[in-house]
């Protein structure tokens, strides 16, 4: 029998590939797949960091615990002092350009496009 | 819904799942308050203890406000860290809250220092704190002594 595609649907899936296997950001308790409270679009709209500790969050979760007075700059989870792997201290004066290319950085690293 | 709603609800499906031996959880609709029910494996406290939890909209990133609250057949613990209005002495409610904390974590936390307790005492300070204390707890600059008890 000779098949001929005519037609065909590409189905593929994704998810954030993490050194640690802990599904849920432990600052909003939504699976790192989704997207923080205040994301609609999971993926690099919602991007992930992950902290010299190991220690992973959404990152606008942990951007918005770092501008706490509270935080003192420390990760949730062990308390040491929050750095993005391979990267600056994560706070609130470099938010913005050094951030965005350590982000992409870091998410090129991390991410696993699976098909 | 706001983030701390959000947050709540899952918290509130988390502890219907998992086993907290001792502890009961009661929140209200908005989620924002809850009311928990402890009972302590230690003979100093044979009573039925009652927590207040009050969260605030920037919950989990601020710490809930947490205090006993009095009421039938609920007395408020003899405990040196524990004021006779109910206020908690208690570094994880102020300077160590972090967000990864939970009303459970925090009741587990409240219910494990109650058993380790061996002295049914008030703070040396209960007098003058109870009698000027602000309503919310967490409106008190505690100071963090002796964690030995």
């Amino acid at each position: 029998m000779k098949v001929t595609i005519k037609q065909w649907h590409q189905v593929s899936t994704w998810h954030w590939k993490l050194p640690a296997d802990d599904d849920l950001c432990g600052i909003c308790r939504v699976s790192f797949d989704g997207t923080c409270p205040s994301c609609k679009y999971p993926g690099d709209d919602c991007p992930l960091v992950i902290g010299d500790c190991n220690h992973n969050f959404h990152m606008h979760c942990v951007l918005k615990w770092l501008e706490t007075e509270t935080s003192k700059g420390t990760c949730p989870m062990c308390r040491q002092v929050f750095r993005m792997k391979g990267g600056d201290v994560l706070s609130a004066d470099n938010t913005n350009q050094s951030e965005i290319n350590n982000v992409s950085q870091g998410s090129d690293a991390v991410m696993d496009a699976l098909d | 819904m706001s983030i701390a709603n959000k947050r709540l609800l899952k918290e509130w499906k988390t502890v219907q799942n998992e086993a907290y031996p001792g502890i009961e959880f009661f929140p209200t609709d908005s989620m924002l308050e809850w009311n928990v029910d402890l009972v302590i494996d230690n003979p100093l406290y044979p009573d039925v203890y009652r927590l207040g939890f009050k969260m605030g909209k920037g919950y989990p990133l601020e710490s809930p406000s947490v205090q006993f609250v009095a009421g039938d057949e609920r007395p408020i613990p003899m405990h040196p860290h524990v004021y006779s209005n109910g206020h908690i002495c208690l570094d994880l409610l102020g300077d160590n809250w972090t967000p990864v904390h939970s009303v459970a974590s925090v009741s587990v936390s409240i219910q494990s220092m109650l058993c380790q307790n061996k002295v049914a005492e008030r703070p040396p300070d209960d007098a003058q704190y109870s009698k000027n204390a602000p309503r919310d707890p967490k409106k008190s600059l505690f100071e963090y002594h002796d964690d030995s008890v």
